[in-house]
């Protein structure tokens, strides 16, 4: 077995169908009211999932279909991170054994999740594979690099995870669905887990490393920002996150992470002890994962930044840069069609309703 | 108490053991010996876990995919008892002896975790659960078996931990496999890819090496090793 293992040969079967983040969007039956996605102000109000939405099946089981295939991913992730790196002392390609059972414990709660996830598509009347799945959670996960996977996934992408099943959970509530919220509530618990895990590890890798402490910091005022739903995930009142929020407190999220430049990370540390040129790029694909992950950037300020990180995101990765380019101009033309397509939708779907 | 009085006199000596307490001390294993054999164990654990970690996304079978993931942790969760269980046995250096119990161990964990195609499900799945893990129940219960059942109880407690993860886990796999095995040729690649990985096994002598399980020829009629 290879040490590494790229995107492109997860195993999958005949009913799944991966393309890119650009390509899932262009599905109008999405949680994300894409249209809304330019006026920031109004994006609290229109994209919050309630069961009033004309779109709201189809929204709630395309959501639910994201999660099982990110959850499918996210095991994939934990078990390749538990696989790739011997256990050592943080150099050289190493990871601290502790680090490989933290891995190994997630791909167990992954893979409930999954079983969770699977029962609860099957519960709302969708088909394994209904809905195209995006890789891009996964290729997070391929960096050869170990701390670049625990700052672009662990603690990035199982907070978003949190918001997702946060607003899955309120939408069983609101809708009457106990089941669907009972779910949701212990995957919820899971994840809470899991950031504080990422929380955790972080601070003991920056405790002595000021320079990586301000950098993630500054990493996850990002994060907070840009997993916001399109800032449906907001101060006021109205937002669908304000959970999220308490969540992301209990996980290990403190004011003083945020305000101070003092916490730990003994791995990280290690491990990028000698090769500062290694802890900037791993602080650099951290804070791109974050930005991607904003759903190709259809949050983000300005209509060109999803290409921009995607791009970025790409050449950290590895790919050539031809490979860049080529999947920079899809990604562009992707855009253009996913929201004539998305508009087209809305319209059918109103004049219907 | 308030039901009549206490007879000061009533004594209140007993035998250190109960009549139903048959426990013993003779034991088989050193504290050195001991260490040994959980440093082997750990090692093979930690080899096991990570192999099915990194094989989940190898495996296009979702029900398979999600095995894995969960039995990976079970088998991490085996090494970190024994892990901790190390410094018990005065190895403060736990690294020093979490190693293989010989070279031909080592090559059986390379050979078990080739397979690596995503056709090729029943390979990793008989290397695992019908080569190691009925390794692993044969050796833990031989330890448990002969080891003290009071000097080496913390041992004795974690083996019957592991020995009910393990019994479940090949219980698992075994019904995954037989659900996959299929046609002939199905058979035919289940029974190569175990002869090949049995044979190595057999060099190495299973996961302590050669006294894993004991010797039937110097194993007394009363037991012990």
């Amino acid at each position: 077995m290879r040490q590494f293992f790229p995107v492109e040969d997860l195993a999958r079967d005949e009913r799944f169908v991966q393309t890119n983040m650009a390509e899932r969007m262009k599905d109008g039956r999405t949680a994300i009211d894409v249209e809304k996605t330019s006026s920031a102000k109004s994006r609290g109000a229109t994209k919050r999932l309630t069961p009033e939405r004309h779109d709201a099946s189809d929204a709630a089981r395309g959501l639910m279909h994201g999660i099982m295939v990110g959850e499918i991913q996210a095991l994939e992730g934990a078990g390749r991170t538990a696989h790739d790196f011997a256990a050592g002392d943080g150099t050289n390609d190493t990871v601290p054994f502790e680090l490989k059972l933290d891995m190994a414990r997630q791909a167990w709660d992954e893979a409930r999740h999954v079983e969770i996830s699977a029962k609860l598509s099957d519960w709302m009347g969708t088909e394994l594979g209904e809905f195209a799945e995006n890789t891009v959670l996964f290729e997070a996960a391929c960096s050869n690099d170990p701390i670049l996977r625990l700052a672009g996934v662990n603690r990035a992408l199982e907070g978003l995870a949190i918001d997702v099943f946060t607003q899955m959970k309120e939408f069983g509530d609101v809708a009457g669905d106990p089941f669907l919220e009972f779910c949701e509530d212990w995957m919820l618990a899971d994840e809470v887990t899991h950031v504080k895990m990422g929380s955790d590890w972080l601070r003991k890798v920056t405790a002595n490393d000021p320079e990586r402490r301000t950098k993630a910091l500054e990493f996850q005022q990002v994060v907070d920002k840009l997993f916001s739903f399109g800032g449906a995930r907001g101060e006021s009142a109205d937002s669908s996150f304000s959970l999220a929020k308490r969540f992301r407190e209990l996980a290990g999220f403190t004011d003083d992470e945020v305000t101070h430049v003092k916490m730990g990370s003994d791995w990280l540390r290690k491990v990028t002890a000698n090769d500062p040129e290694r802890r900037t790029k791993a602080l650099e694909f951290q804070q791109v994962v974050d930005k991607l992950f904003s759903f190709g950037g259809a949050r983000g300020e300005s209509a060109d930044s999803s290409f921009s990180l995607a791009k970025r995101f790409r050449e950290l990765a590895g790919f050539t840069d031809d490979e860049v380019e080529t999947i920079s101009q899809m990604d562009a033309e992707a855009l253009e069609e996913r929201k004539e397509a998305v508009r087209k939708y809305r319209e059918r779907v109103g004049a219907d309703a | 108490m308030g039901n009549g009085a206490v007879d000061a006199h009533e004594s209140t000596a007993r035998a250190p053991f109960a009549p139903w307490d048959r426990r013993d001390i003779p034991g088989s294993f050193s504290v050195d010996e001991t260490a040994r054999r959980v440093g082997n164990y750990k090692w093979t654990e930690m080899k096991l876990f990570e192999a099915l970690g990194g094989w989940v996304a190898t495996v296009p079978e979702l029900d398979v995919k999600m095995r894995l993931g969960t039995h990976c942790y079970h088998h991490a969760w085996h090494a970190d008892l024994w892990h901790k269980r190390l410094p018990e046995l005065r190895e403060m250096k736990p690294e020093r002896l979490t190693v293989p119990a010989n070279e031909a161990m080592e090559r059986f964990i390379a050979a078990m975790t080739e397979p690596e195609a995503p056709e090729l499900t029943i390979e990793k799945l008989v290397g695992v659960y019908r080569v190691l893990i009925p390794r692993f129940i044969a050796a833990y219960t031989y330890h448990r078996n002969n080891t003290s059942e009071i000097t080496d109880a913390p041992t004795i407690r974690s083996i019957n931990f592991i020995l009910q993860d393990e019994f479940d886990d090949w219980r698992d796999g075994e019904m995954l496999l037989q659900s996959m095995i299929t046609t002939p040729d199905h058979v035919r690649r289940a029974a190569e890819h175990q002869e090949r990985l049995e044979a190595i096994m057999v060099e190495a002598g299973g996961i302590t090496g050669p006294d894993s399980i004991g010797t039937a020829e110097t194993t007394s009629t009363e037991g012990g090793a």
